[in-house]
């Protein structure tokens, strides 16, 4: 474990994705500081005016805005719109440091549980075999044949509009791969004496399975976990701007781009004039999405059996 | 050294394993029958693919998909194992039966230190505190003659040398007291001098244990050093069931005798090795009549039809063959110029 870590610290494309990470959650803690919530509930963006199309940087609070928050008698501690507003007048900064949180959220939920599902059922199959494993791995191959976001976007559609539908969905769809790499690697590791030998001294199968093979085998399945954060958020990121995910309004990166969604082009005349609307939420997404892979892929480099000596 | 006076602890009869592939039925273990008494070793040997190793597996039911026991029966202290369901069988396994592997370096867990692996057996049976079972474990490494116990306990195995790992592999197996011990080749994967020392050591612990072993193996060598009776096989089944000293001193099956003949040997002028003619017969299609006729110099037309019995021709030696007093004269021929060569 040492060893792990004292990689991942050494390596400059590692050090770069860990960074990024530590940043995303000082983000995510802090975001009470950095963009304080207006509302009881923080994860409403603020909406700086009534204008529909996007606002560049620096809009400042517009007097319908501060009208309203005066009647209502709540104090208004932030006046300016630094990254623009999005279509609405919704508050891109706010939406993008509140919506770190509900990155983390999404990415870390859905790939445990998918990973849990993944890894109960796939070291299951492996470690029994026969008819057991032939059951769950057909199961498994008909989840993986039907297209992962289609798949989840019929389900969040079904379920209802929210967050909490969307990372359902997810992890429905989305725990074959893990159950596939432990399944690979348990028939691996099963044929060691190791297993046999601690079957001869009659310890059961579940603890053979938990304190023996999962140890040996977990770590490949970790490595793909730190990858699938990332793409876990894009999806979800996906879905919301299909607008099948997060309510409107709700802070959620995909959420943000999907503000976006009309007003990429610019208007006629003046080419990428709302280009804040898509920029910003983008860059947040792909720096996120960038820090985990930076981080998986040392953790698989390091995993490496070939590599293992040298590392 | 059969010892009618002890008690039987292991009884075989008539023990059946197949496997059922997608070719065909294999008789890995067709019909075997022999018994252990108390503090008594027995070996088993034969060539790869004979069946010993599935027998072992068989008496403590660890055998996987494809293969099944399908007959017979295991008395182990008077109970049939194969009566037995799981749950009975992991609280027989590692307290009152044990076994040893063929390869220290892969039957050590890597990711547990060998203190925790020592102490897992104890755990498993018995309900025992955490620093009682450490000092159990310091004690058993002291018993098979690890030095400075008390540090070992406490390093993973890629720590130790392959016959450090055997040690530790046995002390692991004897964590219980077992009754019987099944080891699996142990010195295979060792060279030969740490080879000796394990022996050595597997016959005083077993003496102090009073347990009785199967050991099962290939080398002739090893089983001349510690096994009190020895049974051959060959194709699933016993073909000669005696003493040490009669297996080597008068082989009644041509098996055997082949056997016998392709040691090595420091006291004769040999300039080419005697081997056994063709391969050992594809378990799908064993031949009719006596398994081992198309390899044997001895084999006649009776031979290619009708399959010998195990049977008893001489005090407590039983042979499965129809010739086994041509291959006793051919024997002691072999014997006489041996004996030559040595005041030569």
């Amino acid at each position: 474990m040492n060893r792990i870590v004292k990689k991942l610290l050494s390596n400059t494309t590692s050090l770069i994705g860990l960074i990024l990470l530590f940043v995303f959650v000082i983000i995510a803690v802090f975001a009470p500081i950095i963009a304080p919530p207006l509302f009881s509930d923080p994860y409403q963006i603020p909406r700086m005016s009534w204008d529909t199309e996007p606002q560049p940087p620096g809009f400042p609070l517009s007097d319908d805005m501060i009208f309203i928050y005066e009647s209502m008698g709540e104090p208004i501690i932030r006046d300016k719109a630094i990254f623009g507003t999005a279509q609405g007048g919704y508050d891109i900064f706010y939406g993008l440091i509140w919506g770190t949180r509900t990155a983390f959220r999404i990415g870390i939920v859905t790939v445990v549980f998918s990973m849990l599902i993944g890894v109960i059922l796939g070291s299951i199959a492996a470690y029994f075999g026969g008819w057991l494993d032939e059951l769950l791995m057909r199961i498994t191959d008909i989840f993986l044949s039907i297209p992962f976001l289609v798949a989840a976007m019929v389900l969040t559609t079904i379920l209802g509009r929210g967050l909490d539908k969307v990372m359902i969905a997810l992890v429905f769809f989305g725990w074959m791969g893990y159950a596939r790499v432990i399944r690979g690697s348990i028939l691996c590791a099963k044929e060691d004496v190791y297993v046999m030998a601690a079957r001869a001294l009659g310890v059961k199968d579940y603890s053979i399975i938990v304190r023996h093979l999962l140890p040996n085998t977990i770590f490949p399945v970790m490595v793909q976990a730190s990858m699938n954060i990332g793409s876990m958020v894009i999806t979800a990121a996906a879905l919301s701007f299909l607008g099948v995910g997060a309510p409107l309004g709700y802070a959620d990166w995909g959420q943000m781009v999907s503000f976006a969604r009309n007003w990429i082009i610019g208007s006629p005349g003046h080419a990428g004039e709302y280009w804040y609307a898509v920029f910003f939420p983008a860059v947040f997404i792909v720096l996120f999405v960038l820090s985990w892979n930076l981080v998986g892929d040392t953790l698989r480099d390091i995993m490496d059996p070939r590599l293992r000596g040298e590392l | 050294m059969v010892n009618d006076n002890k008690t039987k602890i292991l009884q075989v009869k008539d023990l059946k394993t197949y496997f059922f592939t997608e070719n065909g039925i294999v008789k890995a273990v067709d019909g075997v029958d022999f018994e252990i008494y108390q503090g008594e070793t027995l070996g088993l040997v034969g060539e790869s693919g004979c069946g010993k190793s599935v027998t072992a597996f068989s008496i403590v039911k660890l055998l996987d998909y494809p293969g099944k026991t399908v007959g017979g029966q295991v008395f182990f202290r008077g109970e049939d194992l194969l009566k037995k369901n799981e749950k009975q069988m992991r609280q027989i396994r590692g307290k009152e039966i044990s076994l040893i592997f063929q390869e220290p370096m892969t039957s050590l867990n890597p990711v547990f230190t060998i203190g925790f692996q020592i102490t897992e057996a104890l755990k498993v049976h018995y309900k025992i505190s955490k620093p009682k079972a450490q000092e159990k474990a310091v004690q058993l490494l002291k018993k098979v003659d690890i030095p400075i116990p008390e540090q070992r306990i406490n390093e993973y195995p890629h720590q130790l040398s392959g016959g450090m790992r055997q040690r530790a592999m046995i002390a692991m197996a004897l964590a219980c007291d077992p009754v019987l011990l099944i080891a699996d080749e142990p010195t295979t994967s060792l060279d030969v001098t740490i080879q000796a020392q394990i022996l050595e050591l597997m016959k005083t612990l077993l003496k102090e244990f009073n347990s009785s072993l199967i050991m099962i193996t290939h080398d002739l060598g090893v089983i001349a050093e510690i096994a009190d009776r020895i049974a051959v096989m060959y194709a699933g089944k016993i073909v000669e069931y005696t003493d040490t000293r009669s297996i080597f001193y008068n082989p009644l099956h041509p098996y055997t005798y082949g056997l016998l003949t392709s040691i090595p040997r420091l006291d004769m002028d040999i300039e080419k090795l005697d081997s056994i003619p063709g391969l050992v017969p594809d378990p799908l299609h064993f031949p009719e009549g006596c398994k081992f006729h198309p390899r044997c110099p001895f084999a006649t037309a009776k031979c290619r039809k009708e399959e010998p019995v195990l049977k008893e021709v001489e005090n407590k030696h039983l042979v499965r063959c129809w010739h086994f007093e041509k291959v006793k004269e051919e024997a002691k021929k072999i014997a006489f110029t041996g004996r030559l060569a040595v005041s030569e």
